[in-house]
């Protein structure tokens, strides 16, 4: 083959690749890139009931700062966040280490703990709505006859957001755990031979070598689960709508309903162009402390 | 794999009763929707809650008599199946581009588009179908919904590409093979274990997203998850009818799980754990 004729190959391979990704970057960029900044127009805009627009700014920006239910939505997305997180964290890491101490898991087994997480969280949000109904619900007959005070649950300021957490966690652990299961799987036996010889009791090898090794498939695990996490909408929208009252209005259910109840377009596109923010923040920053926990 | 340091055969029957409690509170919940969609009517409401009962299927038959429940799961299975056709269409040949090339950002610029608050493209979504009059039509919802199936056929797959020898496709080259024959011919054919679990994760994911429905569908075109919220307004009388509807729209999700189980795990983070 002629230099000229390898280069035409070359050049020819190298346009039948990109063919082959063109459909997949276009459809994104015609979904995801060019909607976006439309959303970044919208956010810059004012429109008002008659769909006529005004140039704003920044103003929609201004008006999140001074917004008390934007600082409430974000209060309720870091308080519904970070508890559902430790709570999948810590439960996920143990159920894995039981999964990883029972050695064989049939198959059955594998499919009951992988069901929460494959039903729909909107189907996850019917059932315990009706569980955790406050007169006729089951939670509240078992609290009963164990003794304890019956709850409000979904239907209490309070206590509704640890119960969407308490949802979530039922749901989700199950995953952290499979995560957590394969980096377990993935450590060298050999750390824990010497860990034995040297006599160390197994809270010990835990603390001192399985937690450090399985650090990065946590953060892994952390990243995952934030970004699910911080965008919460399905179970809440299902179950309390961001109630009782507005206890639960997380930022993307505030913002769905700025946007899609009071038509409130440009307000709505600065409110979720702000938790895209946060959500890429959070990822970002998990991302590096990924690198600095690597081993 | 050799043995953890714990070995004692008591701390194997502590492990096994964690185990066995676990897995109680993974199923309860779940069961306890059945059995309420089995009930009769008067006593899916009992306080205290009952246990034995006259198993019926009445709440099923009012869920089909009373909505048009067969129409949604319908409008739910055109939606799904034809976004993860569209995710495979244009996911394989992305993902097999990415694993030659190595050059990945086609890649990433999908699961970013995955990783933002669905909310965010929403607004704009809604306001251009709107404008070219396709709100509630079957393309509109289609579409959204393979923002979910394309990066989850692309990551699943990307190992599954990696994972063919080089010296195979070279081998194919020097037979005057073009990539895309490569591709189509050889290649896929070698991961087609892994289409399966990508088409079964994005059936799945697709199946389960409520938000696009939520807005994107009316009335003709809802599907199963964005008709769930009709259920509910019911009060607590339809409970029956309401967790008859919760066990039927997650039986089809659930089953193909557990047809692919073993594979699932790996396919889920996204290639970030090989199981």
């Amino acid at each position: 083959m002629s230099k000229a004729a390898a280069t035409f190959a070359e050049d020819r391979q190298r346009l039948e690749l990109a063919a082959l990704s063109a459909p997949a970057v276009i459809f994104t960029v015609a979904m995801i890139a060019f909607p976006v900044v439309y959303t970044v127009w919208l956010g810059l805009h004012s429109f008002s009931s008659t769909g006529k627009q005004s140039f704003v700014g920044l103003a929609n920006y201004s008006r999140l700062l001074a917004d008390a239910e934007f600082w409430h939505g974000l209060w309720v997305t870091i308080a519904l966040y970070v508890l559902s997180l430790v709570l999948q964290l810590v439960l996920g890491v143990w159920l894995a280490l039981v999964l990883f101490h029972a050695k064989r898991l049939p198959g059955i087994v594998r499919s009951l703990f992988i069901s929460p997480f494959m039903m729909p969280p909107v189907v996850a949000g019917m059932m315990w709505l009706v569980i955790l109904d406050p007169s006729l619900g089951a939670a509240n007959y078992i609290l009963q006859s164990l003794g304890l005070p019956p709850s409000e649950w979904l239907a209490s300021p309070v206590w509704v957001i640890p119960t969407v957490a308490l949802i979530d966690t039922w749901q989700w652990t199950p995953y952290v755990a499979l995560i957590v299961l394969g980096g377990l799987q993935s450590l060298p036996p050999s750390v824990y031979e010497a860990a034995q010889i040297d006599g160390a009791s197994a809270f010990k090898t835990f603390q001192r070598i399985t937690l450090p090794l399985l650090l990065p498939t946590i953060v892994t695990a952390t990243i995952l689960r934030s970004v699910d996490l911080l965008r919460f909408f399905d179970i809440i929208y299902i179950t309390t709508q961001g109630g009782p009252g507005n206890a639960s209005n997380t930022l993307n259910i505030y913002g769905f309903r700025v946007g899609f109840e009071f038509f409130n377009i440009g307000y709505a596109s600065a409110l979720m162009l702000t938790l895209t923010a946060i959500v890429f923040g959070a990822v970002l920053a998990f991302n590096r402390l990924r690198g600095a926990v690597a081993w | 794999m050799t043995d953890a340091p714990i070995t004692d055969a008591w701390i194997r029957r502590l492990n096994l009763l964690q185990l066995v409690v676990a897995g109680i509170i993974v199923l309860t919940p779940t069961l306890w929707m059945v059995l309420s969609s089995l009930k009769p009517s008067f006593e899916v409401t009992a306080y205290p809650p009952t246990l034995i009962f006259a198993p019926t299927l009445e709440n099923y038959a009012q869920l089909t008599k009373t909505t048009p429940f067969l129409s949604y799961a319908i409008n739910s299975l055109i939606v799904t199946i034809g976004s993860t056709a569209l995710g495979l269409l244009f996911g394989i040949p992305a993902a097999f581009a990415v694993s030659w090339t190595r050059i990945s950002w086609p890649a990433i610029l999908t699961l970013a588009a995955r990783m933002a608050p669905g909310t965010l493209f929403l607004l704009p979504w809604y306001v251009m179908f709107r404008q070219v009059g396709m709100i509630g039509s079957y393309t509109a919802l289609i579409l959204s919904h393979a923002v979910i199936t394309l990066p989850i056929v692309i990551w699943v797959l990307l190992p599954s590409f990696d994972g063919i020898p080089r010296s195979v496709f070279e081998a194919a080259q020097v037979d005057g093979c073009s990539v895309t024959r490569i591709l189509w011919r050889i290649a896929l054919p070698l991961v087609a274990s892994g289409v399966a679990v990508a088409s079964i994760l994005a059936f799945v994911f697709s199946w389960n997203y409520f938000l696009f429905a939520l807005v994107l569908s009316n009335g003709d075109s809802k599907t199963l998850i964005a008709a769930a919220f009709n259920f509910i307004g019911e009060g607590s009388t339809q409970w029956g009818a309401l967790m008859a509807a919760a066990t039927l729209i997650a039986l089809p999700p659930l089953i193909l799980a557990a047809l692919v189980q073993r594979w699932l795990v790996s396919g889920l983070t996204l290639g970030a754990v090989k199981g």
